[in-house]
């Protein structure tokens, strides 16, 4: 199964844009992009993405917060999440990947593979789930 | 008339008249009786037993005559000893011998006479003699039967004579007999050969039996009775009787009483017959109890043990000696070897040598002097002299003696008791050099009640002290005291009868006048003691303290000068906060300046500072801060440590300790001197501060994701084309963004670490694959600048782990290489290598470069440092990597440091320690 439907969640318009063209126009992902976390917990049901990208600091809800909301929702639950945030220490990273996170990437971000890396997130995700399943 | 011729032996002749003990006894039956039937049976008027003695004849038996002697000139008999056999005269009136003889002339008027000679051992002594007033002639038969009369009376001499001694022998029995009884001494007979024995009563007696009850007695019964221990002696003596070698066998031994306990007896005895062939035959011996002896023995020779034990436990000498002019020593006692180095015996009897020769001959004259005086006024002598010991040494001695006297005053003996007092001499010697050394006088001051006052004793030192000489002031203090300083003279007279009064010691300080009528402080102790006569006399020491006292000036004004110094701290302390303490890390004692109490909340009375309280006050999480810090304190000497620290009341305040060890070799309780200063104020400016500057470094990083994003999507090509500038442009944008980026994240990593924020995650690592890893992640760098990265590991590296953050390593051997590859000429060689060092790991980093210029290798750890401002522009650096690798390096308990010479490289190393 090809990664098709990604959720983005960022405030930054900037960044946003970044990633619409590095996603849509240079790895012809389905994109739906979110300017804050209530927005994404609006939507998410409804777009069902395979895969949510997400920025850490937010104003008003930040991505933790969205996250645990966003798992509220039954119908969201296996969701891969990855977290889009400022370079940080290797033990704070813990607490995005404790909270159900599958990857953490950091900014500045490499625009010209993103596409590749999430694609790369994606199939480990659905092997490792796979895995699961089969247990 | 013809006298009788002398017979040629007549001495030997009277000799054996006089043994037979006949002359002038009186008559006797047997010799009467003799001479009666003589008579008889030759029918002569007269029958005589005549012995021819010097002068005499004495008739031991007459018949028919009264005399019982007559002249021996006039005897008949004198002529008939002359004559083997039978003396016969017919007619003595017709024989020209004997016709004028008064005899024959006078009563009894003899005719006839015939005498037959006595003989006793061959001499004759005597007749039997035949006498008739008428004349006649034996015939043969009447001869022979005189011859046989005469034989009979010389048997009856004989048989008397052999009565006699057997009378005497039974009496001398009875007499010994009487004496053995009396002295109560045994006896015994010996039959050497046979064994049999004869023991008196007494014998038995002494060990407690009865002859019956010991019975039957042989030599067995001595043997039984003697003591085992005995025997073996009593056998060698023996044997040396017999041999001859002893006229006596004479042993003391121990018997077996009856009662069971043992008596002592003396045995004594001889061999008095031997057999034919040389053997001892009888043995008779005495045997008497000595027990008594014995025991008086020995306790005499206990009590003379005793007295020599006694003697020589005295640790002098004791002597006895004669009043003559070489003291003839009768006794001496062993001690006198340690004093002379000669033995006593050679001191007895003046054997070898006089006493007088080892006393020092410079005292020998006095001490002899002194001894004739005390014996002169009958008083004892006490003398103090030097003896020469054998060794050469010279001891000192004491001796006491008296001269013993009899009843009409005259000397007997002289005793006396010498004692080596070389030591005492010595030490009042020493004393006396002593207090000769001491800066003070050493006295003793007497007050009598009158009001008088005198130093009977004072040391040289009261020169210096009072400018008086010791004799000066022997009767009279006063010259002492005019030397006082009249202002100070009451004062001192009060202190003295305060002293004497209360018998409490004597302690003043005062002033006299010095020979310049200069002023000098003294300082005198002395204790009283009161004597009989009701004066006080003190001992005591007074010194010269005027230097002293100049001291204590002294020092009153530093003390004063100190206090304004002090002052001036606690001024200075109280504007900074800075407060001062002292804590001993070996006895957790601790000292704190005012303003501490201030800083860490408390009431100065309400605790005493500790070391336990000031842990106590240590935020728990710097606690291990502090510790390190005071580990390192006694390694380096210096502590410096910030930290939190919670007041009573709760409140977190930042302070920074400052503290240095006291030098170890003046500093056995590790005293740490030092400061504390609150620094609240400032750090939570620096915390105000690191938070604007990780808010700063966060919203710049927003934007630069952007124009990150932006530049790469344009460089990627697949979306735009550009024309060539612009794409030159773009590179130039996008390399500018990665440093800014790179800046950013070097900000916040030293940021971090300052502020104690970074988090390690310790672990053991091997590290050859860690240096492996950062070679080949510069590999492409280094292609790309034509650079060869060669990789140099110890052989035994892998036996080694680091305790490392792995991340944090990474980043430092990746900031070290790429400086490295940086500043190295296309075409060099950057060299990384690892090897042990000691506890360590030394992992080094070495460039063919242009090295590291003099003037700023000293800052090159330092922030934004940078060589020149040309290079960092050329080079792209952040100016923040070194200083970030040393932060990082240090948090990991490790070193960095560098080796640089102009145009020959640099060489960076890193040294981490081996995980345990």
């Amino acid at each position: 199964m090809q990664l098709d439907k990604v959720l983005h969640v960022e405030d930054d318009e900037s960044i946003r844009m970044i990633v619409e063209m590095a996603l849509v126009d240079l790895s012809g992902f389905t994109l739906l992009a979110c300017e804050n976390g209530a927005d994404a917990v609006a939507q998410v049901e409804q777009f069902e993405p395979d895969l949510i990208l997400m920025d850490a600091m937010m104003p008003g809800m930040d991505g933790l917060q969205t996250l645990v909301k966003i798992r509220e929702n039954p119908n969201c639950h296996n969701i891969p999440v990855v977290f889009m945030t400022a370079r940080i220490q290797q033990a704070e990273k813990q607490q995005y990947f404790d909270a159900g996170a599958v990857a953490v990437i950091e900014k500045p971000f490499e625009a010209t593979s993103l596409g590749d890396d999430l694609e790369a997130i994606y199939q480990r995700f659905i092997a490792s789930s796979v895995a699961i399943a089969q247990d | 008339m013809q006298t009788p011729a002398l017979p040629l032996n007549e001495q030997e002749r009277l000799s054996a008249l006089q043994l037979t003990g006949l002359l002038d006894t009186e008559p006797e039956q047997r010799f009467d009786r003799l001479t009666h039937l003589a008579k008889l049976a030759l029918g002569t008027e007269i029958v005589l037993i005549s012995l021819v003695d010097s002068e005499r004849q004495w008739f031991k038996s007459k018949q028919g005559i009264d005399a019982c002697e007559t002249g021996r000139d006039i005897s008949f008999c004198g002529h008939a000893i002359l004559n083997e056999h039978i003396f016969e005269v017919p007619d003595a009136s017709l024989d020209v011998r004997f016709s004028d003889n008064p005899l024959v002339i006078h009563a009894p008027f003899i005719r006839f006479y015939a005498g037959v000679p006595l003989t006793r051992s061959g001499l004759r002594i005597g007749t039997l003699c035949f006498i008739d007033s008428t004349p006649r002639l034996f015939s043969s038969k009447e001869r022979e039967i005189a011859t046989g009369f005469a034989k009979t009376v010389e048997q009856e001499i004989e048989d008397r004579l052999q009565e006699q001694a057997h009378q005497q022998l039974a009496a001398s029995e009875q007499m010994y007999r009487s004496v053995l009884e009396g002295t109560r001494i045994g006896t015994w007979q010996w039959n050497v050969q046979t064994g049999d024995t004869i023991f008196n009563q007494r014998w038995a007696e002494i060990v407690g039996y009865t002859l019956e009850e010991l019975a039957p007695i042989s030599i067995e019964t001595w043997l039984k009775l003697a003591h085992p221990a005995d025997l073996d002696e009593s056998g060698q003596l023996l044997q040396a009787h017999f041999a001859g070698h002893s006229p006596f066998y004479d042993f003391k031994c121990r018997m077996k009483h009856k009662d069971g306990h043992y008596v002592w007896v003396h045995d004594r005895g001889r061999v008095v017959s031997w057999t034919d062939d040389g053997k001892p035959l009888m043995m008779y011996g005495t045997h008497a109890d000595i027990t008594e002896q014995k025991q008086s023995e020995m306790a005499l020779l206990q009590s003379r043990d005793q007295f020599k034990t006694l003697v020589a436990n005295i640790p002098g000498i004791t002597y006895r000696c004669k009043a003559d002019e070489h003291w003839t020593m009768l006794f001496m006692s062993g001690h006198i070897d340690f004093i002379s180095g000669y033995p006593a015996s050679d001191f007895i009897d003046n054997a070898v040598r006089s006493y007088a020769s080892v006393i020092h001959p410079d005292d020998c004259s006095s001490v002899e002097q002194e001894v004739a005086e005390a014996i002169t006024n009958q008083t004892p002598w006490v003398l103090r002299y030097r003896i020469l010991h054998a060794n050469g040494s010279v001891r000192w001695a004491e001796e006491r003696g008296a001269a013993e006297f009899d009843e009409r005053g005259q000397v007997l003996y002289l005793d006396g008791f010498i004692l080596d007092v070389s030591n005492e001499q010595k030490l009042q010697e020493q004393l006396v050099k002593l207090t000769q050394q001491l800066p003070g006088v050493v006295y003793q001051f007497q007050l009598w009640p009158d009001g008088q006052t005198a130093f009977p004793y004072a040391s040289a030192g009261i020169e210096q002290i009072y400018g008086v000489k010791s004799e000066d002031v022997r009767t009279d203090a006063s010259i002492a005291f005019s030397k006082i300083y009249p202002e100070d003279l009451a004062a001192v007279a009060q202190s003295i009868d305060d002293s004497r009064q209360q018998q409490k010691i004597w302690q003043h300080e005062y002033r006299v006048f010095k020979n310049d009528q200069s002023l000098k402080w003294l300082s005198g102790k002395a204790t009283p003691e009161l004597l009989p006569d009701g004066s006080t006399l003190w001992h005591g020491y007074i010194e010269d303290i005027t230097q002293k006292k100049e001291y204590y000036l002294q020092l009153e004004s530093l003390n004063q000068q100190l206090k304004v110094a002090q002052q001036c701290l606690d001024l200075a302390s109280e504007q900074a906060k800075i407060g001062y303490w002292q804590a001993s890390l070996k006895h957790g004692s601790l000292w704190w300046s005012p303003m501490i109490y201030q800083i860490f909340g408390f009431e100065s009375d309400e605790i005493v500072p500790s070391v336990a309280l000031f842990k106590s006050t240590v935020h728990p999480d710097d606690v291990a801060k502090v510790e390190q810090s005071e580990q390192q304190a006694k390694l380096t000497g210096i502590h410096n440590v910030v930290h939190r620290i919670i007041r009573p009341d709760g409140e977190v305040r930042w302070v920074h300790e400052l503290a240095q060890l006291v030098p170890e070799d003046e500093n056995p309780d590790l005293m740490l001197i030092g400061s504390v200063q609150d620094i609240t104020e400032r750090m939570k400016l620096q915390q105000v501060k690191d938070e604007f500057i990780s808010t700063v470094s966060h919203e710049l990083r927003t934007p630069l994701t952007s124009i990150y994003g932006a530049l790469n999507l344009l460089q990627a090509g697949n979306l735009v084309q550009l024309p060539p500038k612009a794409e030159k442009l773009i590179g130039i944008a996008s390399s500018n963004c990665q440093q800014l980026s790179r800046l950013i994240n070097d900000l916040l990593d030293i940021e971090k670490l300052v502020a104690g924020k970074m988090l390690f995650e310790m672990k053991q690592v091997c590290i050859s694959p860690v240096l492996k890893r950062a070679m080949n992640d510069h590999q492409p760098y280094a292609d790309q600048l034509k650079i060869r990265l060669v990789l140099d590991l110890e052989p035994q590296l892998d036996c080694y782990q680091l305790q490392v953050d792995e991340h944090r390593l990474m980043q430092i051997l990746t900031n070290l290489l790429s400086n490295a590859v940086k500043f190295s000429p296309s075409g060099g060689k950057v060299v990384l290598s690892a090897m042990h060092v000691g506890d360590e790991i030394e992992i080094a980093i070495q460039d063919q470069g242009p090295g590291i210029p003099e003037d700023f290798q000293h800052k090159i750890f330092q922030r934004f440092s940078q060589a020149d401002a040309s290079s960092a522009k050329m080079k792209g650096g952040t100016g923040l990597g070194l200083a970030l690798c040393k932060e990082l390096v240090e948090a990991m308990q490790g070193s960095i440091g560098f080796h640089s010479g102009a145009g020959a490289g640099a060489r960076f190393y890193l040294r981490l320690p081996i995980a345990k």
